[in-house]
C-alpha cells in the first residue's frame, strides 16, 4: 500500500447486491475467503449468502432463544461461532450451516466472542467471566470474576487475551494461567481495540474519552472532548492510525512520530447522525463508517489522520454493522430493517483499477 | 424512521419485602394492551410467563472525574442498548431495582448516556414502602430515604397491617420528605395501573397541565370555618390568643363539601402568597384578600363583616378558632346572636421537619432576573448537588413571555420555555428535595434573584 499514497485515489461504491434478513441485522462477516457472507439478526436468524451474487445459500431461524448477541468467524473461514441471550455458544460449519457444537454457560448473556488469530482458541465473555475453548469446543481455561461485566475482549497474541471492564484492562496468559498485566483506570470502559502488534491498547470510556496505554513503555494518555461515549474504535493494519467515534464525527489519532499525545487529531465530518459502525480496510488507510442515518462512507486517510471521502452510499436505515471483504474489493453494510447491501468497491490508481491487491 | 416516540421507562424501587415483585406481577398480568419489557435485578422473581424479562446485576459505574452526577448504571446501558434493537417487540420498559439501589444513578443514566436518552425516556420513579416497617428503615439506611426522596409516586403498601392513625402520621412524615410525590395507599400492592405507568413525571409540561401546582399542599392556615350568613352586619370577635396578629382570607360563596373546601384552600394558598393588608379592630374585612388582623390590644377585639346578600362564607385562618375563641355575632341591638359555623376543617400546617431528607418549596409572585438566577442556582447545585436529589419548578423570567420549566437530578439540570403566561399572574415555584438543606439560606438566595 505505500505506493498509493502519492496519488489521490478516487474510489466509489459500485452496484453489488442486496438481500434481506428477518430482523434488525446486528452482525456480519465474510467467510470462505470472501465467497460467503454471513449475517445474523437480533432475534437469532443466521443467513449465508453467496459473496458475489447475494444468492441465499442457507438460513437458520431462532438459533438463540431471547436473541443473538455476537458472532465470530474463524480466521480460516470454514467455521464460525455465535452467542446469545440464552447463555449458549454455537459453532457452525460455514458451508452448510450445520451446527457442530453447542456450549451452555448458564443463564447470563454471552455478549462477546472472538477466535484467536491462529484460530486455535475461542474466547468468550459472559457476565464477569471469560472462558477459552479450543476449536472443537472443549473448555481450556476460565478466568476469575472481573470487577464488573466484561465489556470487550481482544486477542493480543496467540496465547494472550485482553479483557476490558469497569476500571481496568487485564491481559491473561491463557496457556500458563496467569495474569500478565493489569492496566487500571477509574472509569467504565465500553470499547477496546489493540494495535495489530498488541502494544497499544485503546479504550472508549463512558465519560466521553478515549484512554490508551502503550504496554512496552507503560505510558498512558487520555483523549477527552468527545461529544458522546466512543463506542466505536478501529486500528488500521499498520497500527499507525486509530479511528474513534462517539458521535457523528470521526476522530482519527495518528501514532506516527511522537503522536498522538500533543497532536491535533484528524476529523471527518461525513454523517448527520452518530456513527454506528466503523472499520478500517484489511489493507491500507481506508476507513469505512456507517451511521444511524443510514449513510455509509469510505474515507481515504493521510498519515496525520485527516482524509477525504472516496465513496458514499445510502444503506436505507441505521447501519448495524459493516464489513470489508478480505480483498477490500467489496464493502457490506447491514441495517436495522434487516437489509443487506454489498457494494463492489473500486479505487482508481495508477497501479490498479481493481482495488488494493 | 428517525422521528419516533421514545420508549417510556418506569423505575420500581423499594426495600426488600415492600411488595415490588407483587406489583410487578400485577402490572404484567393486567390487560393494559402494553407489551412490557422487564429488567429485573438479580433477585427478581417475575412469576408471569412474559416475553421479555432480562436479569441484570446492578452495576454502578462512577466516572474518573469523581462526579456523583455522572454515575450511571452500566447494566442498564448494556441491556437497554440491546433492547433498543428490538423496539418492535415492546412498547414499555419496567426496571426493578433491589432495595439497596440508589435511585440517583438509575435516573441519571437516562439523562447522561446519549445512546439511551435518544431512544428511551424516564417516565417515573415508583417507590414502594412497607407501611409496617418503613419507620424503622428510614432511620437505619440512607437508601430508603433516598428512594422516598426520588419517588414520583409512593405506594404505601400493606396498609392493612397498620392502624389508621399510624398511617396518617407515616404519610405526613413521607410527605415532609418529598412534597412532589403522589402517595397511594395499597393493600397487597393493589394499585390502579394508571397511577404507576405513563406518569410523564419528567415531562414538567405534562405534569403542570394535570396539576397546575405540582406540590402537594402544605397550608399556611390551620383552620377553615364555613358560616351561613344572611344579609346584614356581623362582628368577628376574638379574645386574647397566642399571637399578636393573625392572617385571614375570607371567601364568599364557600361550599361545604370537601371538594369545595379544597378549592377554597387552593385559592387561599394563592392569596396568602400575596401582599397582606393589615386591619385594626373595628375595620371591615374585605373578601378575597390576604389580611392580617392586628390583635395587640388587650381584651376582646372585633372586626366587621358586611354581608350584602345572604351567602355562605369561608374563613381561612392562620390559627384555629379555638385558640382565640373566635366567634361571629350578628349585630342587632335587640338581639345580638352568635352564628355557629356550619362546618369546620383543619389543615396540615407548615411545620418543623425531623428527617434529614426534606423538601423545600419556594413560591413567589413576580419576575426573576435570569442571570442572577443562573448564578445562584449554578452555585447552589455545584456546592450542594450531592445532597439535592431532585429539583423541579417553573420560573417567570423578566421580559420572557413564556414560562420556564426546569428540573434536575443532583447537578444535572435542564430548563426550557413552556407555555405563554398570557393573563395568568406571573409567579415562581421551586421545589428542592434533599438532605440537610439550609432552607433559610435557600429562600434568601432566591429572594435576591427577584426583580
Amino acid at each position: 500500500m505505500p505506493d498509493i499514497e502519492s496519488f489521490s485515489p478516487r474510489g466509489m461504491f459500485h452496484e453489488g447486491w442486496t438481500a434481506e434478513v428477518n430482523d434488525y441485522a446486528i452482525v456480519c462477516g465474510w467467510a470462505i475467503k470472501g465467497k460467503l457472507f454471513i449475517v445474523g439478526d437480533v432475534s437469532g436468524g443466521i443467513f449465508a449468502f453467496e459473496g458475489d451474487t447475494g444468492k441465499i445459500i442457507w438460513e437458520k431461524e431462532k438459533t438463540h432463544s431471547g436473541g443473538l448477541l455476537a458472532m465470530s468467524i474463524h480466521p480460516e473461514g470454514e467455521i464460525f461461532a455465535t452467542s446469545g441471550q440464552d447463555g449458549n455458544i454455537q459453532i457452525y460449519n460455514c458451508h452448510e450451516g450445520k451446527l457442530i457444537k453447542t456450549l451452555d454457560l448458564g443463564k447470563a448473556w454471552v455478549e462477546h466472542l472472538k477466535w484467536s488469530n491462529d484460530g486455535l482458541f475461542l474466547a468468550v465473555a459472559s457476565s464477569k467471566k471469560v472462558y477459552i475453548f479450543n476449536e472443537i469446543g472443549d473448555e481450556k481455561w476460565v478466568s476469575d470474576d472481573h470487577p464488573s461485566t466484561v465489556s470487550a475482549i481482544k486477542w493480543s497474541n496467540k496465547n494472550e487475551l485482553a479483557t476490558a471492564c469497569y476500571g481496568r484492562v487485564t491481559f491473561f496468559d491463557i496457556e500458563n494461567n496467569k495474569t500478565n498485566q493489569k492496566l487500571e483506570w477509574k472509569g467504565s470502559l465500553v470499547s477496546m481495540e489493540l494495535s495489530p502488534d498488541g502494544d497499544i491498547v485503546a479504550c472508549g470510556s463512558q465519560d466521553n474519552s478515549v484512554h490508551f496505554w502503550r504496554r512496552s513503555t507503560g505510558m498512558d494518555a487520555e483523549m477527552t472532548g468527545y461529544p458522546g461515549k466512543p463506542s466505536h474504535l478501529s486500528f488500521d493494519e499498520s497500527g499507525k492510525l486509530l479511528a474513534t467515534s462517539g458521535s457523528e464525527r470521526i476522530t482519527v489519532w495518528s501514532f506516527i512520530g511522537d503522536g498522538p499525545e500533543g497532536t491535533i487529531p484528524g476529523e471527518l465530518f461525513h454523517h448527520t447522525e452518530p456513527i454506528s459502525s466503523l472499520a478500517f480496510s484489511n489493507k491500507g488507510m481506508l476507513v469505512a463508517s456507517g451511521s444511524r442515518d443510514g449513510s455509509v462512507v469510505a474515507s481515504f486517510l493521510k498519515k496525520d489522520g485527516n482524509g477525504d471521502p472516496v465513496g458514499a452510499a445510502f444503506a436505507g436505515d441505521l447501519v448495524g454493522a459493516i464489513s470489508w471483504r478480505p480483498d477490500d474489493c467489496a464493502l457490506a453494510a447491514v441495517n436495522a430493517k434487516g437489509v443487506v447491501n454489498v457494494w463492489k468497491f473500486k479505487v482508481r490508481t495508477n497501479l490498479s483499477s481493481e482495488g488494493f491487491k | 424512521m428517525r422521528i419516533k416516540d421514545k420508549v417510556p421507562v418506569t423505575i420500581l424501587t423499594g426495600f426488600l419485602g415492600s411488595g415490588k415483585t407483587t406489583l410487578l406481577n400485577r402490572i404484567l398480568s393486567e390487560e393494559h394492551g402494553k407489551r412490557i419489557a422487564v429488567i429485573e435485578n438479580e433477585y427478581g422473581e417475575v412469576g408471569i410467563d412474559q416475553g421479555l424479562v432480562i436479569n441484570a446485576d446492578e452495576e454502578v459505574f462512577e466516572m474518573s472525574n469523581g462526579c456523583i452526577c455522572c454515575t450511571v448504571r452500566g447494566d442498564l446501558i448494556r441491556v437497554l442498548g440491546n433492547l433498543m434493537k428490538r423496539r418492535d417487540k415492546f412498547d414499555y420498559v419496567l426496571v426493578e431495582t433491589t432495595g439497596l439501589a440508589d435511585p440517583g444513578p438509575v435516573a441519571q443514566t437516562f439523562f447522561i448516556d446519549e445512546e439511551i436518552s435518544s431512544e428511551f425516556t424516564l417516565d417515573g420513579i415508583v417507590t414502594l414502602v412497607d407501611a409496617a416497617h418503613i419507620d424503622q428503615q428510614l432511620g437505619r439506611s440512607d437508601e430508603s430515604s433516598e428512594q422516598v426522596a426520588f419517588a414520583d409516586v409512593l405506594v404505601l403498601n400493606k396498609t392493612d397491617l397498620v392502624s389508621g392513625d399510624a398511617l396518617d402520621s407515616l404519610e405526613s412524615r413521607l410527605r415532609d420528605m418529598n412534597r412532589m410525590t403522589r402517595i397511594i395507599r395499597a393493600e397487597n400492592a393493589k394499585v390502579p395501573i394508571e397511577t404507576v405507568l405513563n406518569l410523564s413525571a419528567f415531562d414538567l409540561d405534562q405534569i403542570l397541565k394535570r396539576r397546575p401546582t405540582f406540590l402537594e399542599p402544605e397550608y399556611p392556615f390551620e383552620w377553615t370555618g364555613v358560616y351561613d350568613l344572611d344579609a346584614g352586619k356581623y362582628e368577628l370577635m376574638l379574645e386574647e390568643g397566642p399571637d399578636p396578629e393573625m392572617s385571614v382570607v375570607a371567601l364568599a360563596n364557600q361550599g361545604e363539601s370537601e371538594e369545595e373546601l379544597k378549592d377554597g384552600a387552593e385559592s387561599s394558598v394563592r392569596l396568602y402568597a400575596e401582599k397582606s393588608k393589615s386591619l385594626e379592630p373595628g375595620n371591615t374585612i374585605p373578601f378575597g384578600e390576604h389580611i392580617i388582623l392586628k390583635l395587640e390590644e388587650k381584651g376582646d377585639k372585633s372586626f366587621i363583616l358586611d354581608i350584602e346578600k345572604g351567602s355562605k362564607i369561608g374563613l381561612y385562618t392562620q390559627h384555629t378558632a379555638e385558640e382565640f375563641n373566635m366567634k361571629i355575632i350578628k349585630i342587632d341591638k335587640n338581639n345580638p346572636k352568635e352564628i355557629p359555623f356550619k362546618i369546620e376543617r383543619f389543615w396540615q400546617a407548615e411545620h418543623e421537619h425531623d428527617d434529614e431528607v426534606t423538601s423545600i418549596a419556594i413560591e413567589r409572585f413576580g419576575d426573576v432576573d435570569p442571570e442572577k438566577l443562573n448564578t445562584w442556582l449554578g452555585r447552589l447545585l455545584s456546592e450542594k448537588g450531592v445532597d439535592i436529589f431532585r429539583t423541579k419548578g417553573f420560573i417567570s423570567y423578566s421580559g420572557n413571555p413564556q414560562r420556564i420549566v426546569f428540573q434536575g437530578v443532583h447537578m444535572l439540570f435542564t430548563a426550557q420555555p413552556d407555555k405563554e403566561w398570557g393573563n395568568e399572574p406571573r409567579r415562581n415555584q421551586l421545589v428542592f428535595i434533599g438532605r440537610n438543606l439550609d432552607e433559610k439560606e435557600m429562600r434568601e438566595g432566591f429572594e435576591k434573584c427577584l426583580i
